[in-house]
């Protein structure tokens, strides 16, 4: 299949009935995209379609085809929602934290000064069993606060 | 640089790749009692390895303070869920796609599923006999013969039956809590390889000293011949503990000769750990002044088909279950007991949510029918400096009534009480337990600690960094502080029981005097405290340092939909001195939400012992929408004071504080979690009643 992942063209080996997810970590070793609930419920394993947040572990790989996917390997390191979350300390084990930006990077293009209620609900898909919560809607203010 | 968890680099055990590595699932029972009668592998395909009961005979049953589990069930399997065969193949996939090729015939036998049952002398035996020991089993073990009793813990202080002569009002209750899974967001993962007789195991673990004991005993080898790699964590909780995955991953490797990695399917989680269901009875008497005079407590919980570290969650239960009051008459019978259940261990509180639970739900009972403000009630018994506890321990830094005054302060409880609540919490450290760490000076003016503490997310390696670099007088970003390897770290009793701060701090003084005091490139500091409980009294150290917070809570009860709604969540924790201010916020901020999923939702439901919510559509951990609006806390510090662990203590007063504020309107409850459907069924017996 031929998709653009992080700004690059590729061309990856991928079975009709396997995930994205599985097929981003196994091709690309782009392991910040995670399963943990499998069911798409928990959104660990979120990534962009098309700028989009989706369960990595519910999009089927083909389903990708000639579409641009985005993991969190594709923004710089420092972009300002990453810079935010590291300064808010809005993490704790880390998993949950790669479709957490994800997610909030969406949501900032879509709302660029959301409250800290609408980013509640905007998240609400994204499940932080550490209960970072708080320190991560201070994050995201935090990053509408600056320029994104 | 960039914090690994934002710019995608973190990794964890499921990420190993090993050379030639297979990947294994795991062939459960679908019975939760039955007699293996065959077991037939062969429609396997050869390009798979099947681990078979063949294949396991020569190792020796492990457990942390029980030896009661193999490294597969053979002639009887004892939950549904319990390991009877695994397979690894080229890839997970592979391996889920031989599962059903293995064919086992069952001869289905009674099961429990009850502790109070279980308990009783009629009740199916789910073990025949079983041996303790293990550097886990830091206490002797009570089991009761021809029951399902593994340990019973007593204390005995005081006369009761002449305290409660003196009682001017009793109160009577049983409170039960359900079980709990983890859910980490991480799946328990491994990968065990073999060189030369060698057992290697990398594996997200928060006791890699325990896990290799516990190998080496089942296969037999040295603990030496041992190395355990202790990977961060995505998320633990108490679930990572001793050995999970880690004796299939080894026995799969040593068939295929080749390392195996098992990484547990979601659903596969609920049928590994969860947390005790227990139920708990409490009569508690006062004077009509509100002086305790009595207090007698039954514990049961609910070890599942495994002991795993029951034992010391129901001794936990049991010592903490008189809670932080002067109490001259105790009687406490606590029972670890199995059943045909998934296992349960330790989890985020290890059994002192439960008899928090009952005790500071009944002590509100007891205030209601005594006409005493709750609060009043409490500070009159509260512990205070210099007291004794039951156990004939003098407790000291004792701040337990400053904890409560500012939880009561921060949700305005004299400003009218209507729906709030409040309760206290003391929860013990491991004790007896030991710390050790080394630092070593690096050419480049850097050290490194060879240290066992795990990390999980808790940011125990950040905490103990700091207190390296300031006793070192060098920047922490001097200080690097690998991945746990009991190849070469010094031993260490385990990163559990919010310790490791607390212990590690004080090792690492030690250590640091000892590079300066040699004048080598190479330190290291011990420390070691001493104590523990008679199991059949009581009587000792339960801990040497206790964790001490309140909480409180606000809450708005819909009687139509039966729905509690929290509108503020204070927490007062006695922290001593906070070394990590981020990593405590944090803590806490977890433990609270975790409390308030205990409270209100998070149950594990299970119908003839088939776990039915394994899943985490079914099973509900709390999410951006089940935050309280206010969500506060208060962390306490006290200059020159020790430093108190943090990474529970917020936990186990949350269910009763939303408890005691929802029976403030009314509205009793005994059962954990708090749903609409018994705030329904008990606010129609509050309009029953006024009738």
């Amino acid at each position: 299949m031929r998709v653009r992942v992080n700004g690059f063209e590729r061309e990856l080996d991928a079975r009709a009935d396997e995930s994205i997810l599985d097929v981003l970590r196994r091709e690309l070793e782009l392991l910040s995209v995670r399963e943990a609930c499998g069911i798409g419920v928990c959104g660990a394993c979120t990534v962009l379609l098309d700028g989009e947040p989706v369960s990595g572990c519910l999009l089927l790989a083909p389903l990708a085809e000639g579409r641009e996917v985005t993991t969190v390997e594709g923004l710089d390191g420092s972009h300002p929602v990453q810079q935010a979350f590291a300064d808010a300390h809005a993490f704790q084990c880390g998993y949950c934290t790669p479709g957490m930006i994800l997610t909030a990077c969406r949501l900032l293009e879509e709302s660029p000064h959301p409250t800290a209620a609408e980013i509640r609900t905007a998240m609400s898909g994204n499940l932080c069993r550490c209960g970072s919560y708080t320190k991560i809607v201070d994050a995201v203010l935090r990053a509408a606060a600056g320029p994104v | 640089m960039t914090d690994p968890r934002v710019s995608g680099g973190s990794r964890y055990a499921e990420d190993l790749q090993l050379p030639g590595m297979l990947h294994a699932r795991i062939v459960r029972s679908p019975y939760p009692h039955a007699r293996v009668l065959a077991l037939d592998a062969s429609a396997v395909p050869e390009t798979c390895v099947v681990l078979v009961p063949d294949d396991v005979r020569d190792l020796a049953l492990y457990g942390c303070q029980i030896q009661d589990q193999g490294v597969l069930a053979l002639e009887r399997v004892r939950y549904a869920g319990d390991p009877v065969a695994a397979v690894a193949a080229a890839t997970p996939h592979e391996a889920e796609d031989a599962l059903p090729l293995v064919d086992v015939d069952y001869d289905e036998l009674p099961a429990v599923f009850d502790a109070v049952e279980a308990a009783g002398a009629d009740a199916p035996l789910v073990h025949e006999r079983a041996v303790a020991g293990g550097a886990a089993a830091y206490f002797a073990m009570r089991p009761q013969p021809g029951t399902n009793v593994c340990h019973r813990f007593r204390i005995r202080h005081g006369d009761v039956e002449t305290g409660f002569a003196e009682a001017e009002v009793v109160v009577e209750r049983t409170y039960r809590c359900a079980g709990a899974q983890h859910a980490s967001m991480e799946p328990h993962a491994c990968v065990a390889r073999w060189s030369d007789g060698l057992l290697e195991v990398w594996t997200g673990t928060q006791t890699p000293f325990n896990v290799r004991e516990d190998l080496a005993r089942s296969f037999g080898l040295p603990e030496e011949r041992v190395r355990v790699v202790s990977l961060p964590m995505g998320g633990s909780f108490g679930a990572k503990t001793f050995v999970r995955t880690e004796a299939i991953a080894a026995a799969l490797a040593r068939k295929a000769e080749r390392p195996v990695k098992v990484v547990l399917p979601r659903s596969e989680e609920w049928l590994t750990l969860n947390r005790h269901p227990a139920t708990i009875s409490v009569r508690l008497g006062a004077r009509s002044d509100g002086t305790l005079v009595a207090k007698q407590v039954t514990c049961h919980a609910d070890t599942g088909a495994y002991a795993d570290c029951g034992p010391g969650v129901a001794q936990k239960m049991g010592f903490a279950a008189p809670g932080p009051y002067r109490i001259p008459n105790v009687w406490v019978d606590s029972f670890c007991v199995y059943t045909n259940l998934p296992p349960n261990g330790a989890f985020r509180g290890y059994g002192q949510m439960q008899s928090t639970w009952a005790s500071e739900r009944a002590l509100d009972a007891l205030a209601d029918e005594l006409g005493i403000d709750p609060l009043e009630l409490r500070l009159r018994n509260v512990l205070r400096e210099g007291d004794r506890y039951c156990t004939g321990e003098t407790m000291h830094d004792v701040r337990f009534a400053e904890c409560l005054e500012a939880a009561a302060r921060a949700i305005g409880w004299y400003e009218g009480r209507e729906g709030k609540g409040l309760s206290l919490v003391m929860k013990g450290m491991q004790t007896p337990s030991r710390a050790a760490v080394a630092v070593e000076a690096q050419d480049d003016g850097t050290f490194v600690l060879r240290c066992a503490t795990a990390e999980m997310g808790q940011g125990a390696r950040r905490a103990i960094s700091l207190l390296a670099a300031e006793e070192l007088g060098v920047d922490p970003s001097h200080v690097r502080f690998p991945d746990a390897d009991t190849a070469v770290v010094p031993y260490d009793t385990r990163t559990t029981s919010s310790r490791s701060t607390y212990m590690m701090g004080r090792a690492l003084v030690e250590a640091v005097r000892e590079l300066r005091r040699s004048g080598g490139r190479r330190g290291v500091g011990e420390v070691s405290d001493q104590g523990g409980l008679d199991p059949d009294t009581g009587q000792g150290v339960a801990s040497t340092h206790w964790h001490q917070g309140a909480a409180a809570a606000e809450i708005v009860v819909d009687e139509e939909t039966g729905r509690i709604s929290v509108s503020h969540l204070h927490t007062a924790i006695y922290a001593g001195r906070v070394v990590n201010r981020p990593g405590a916020e944090l803590q806490t901020e977890g433990s609270m939400i975790m409390g308030l999923g205990t409270a209100l939702f998070e149950e594990v439901a299970h119908v003839d012992g088939q776990v039915i919510n394994a899943n985490l559509s079914d099973y509900a951990t709390p999410a951006f929408a089940d935050l309280p609006d206010r969500l506060t806390y208060d962390l306490i510090e006290r200059p020159g004071a020790e430093i108190h662990g943090l990474g529970e203590t917020a936990l186990p007063p949350v269910p009763p504080a939303i408890g005691n504020a929802v029976a403030s309107l009314g509205i009793e409850l005994h059962d954990l979690p708090m749903k609409p459907e018994s705030v329904l069924a008990a606010a129609e017996k509050k309009v029953g009643e006024r009738v």
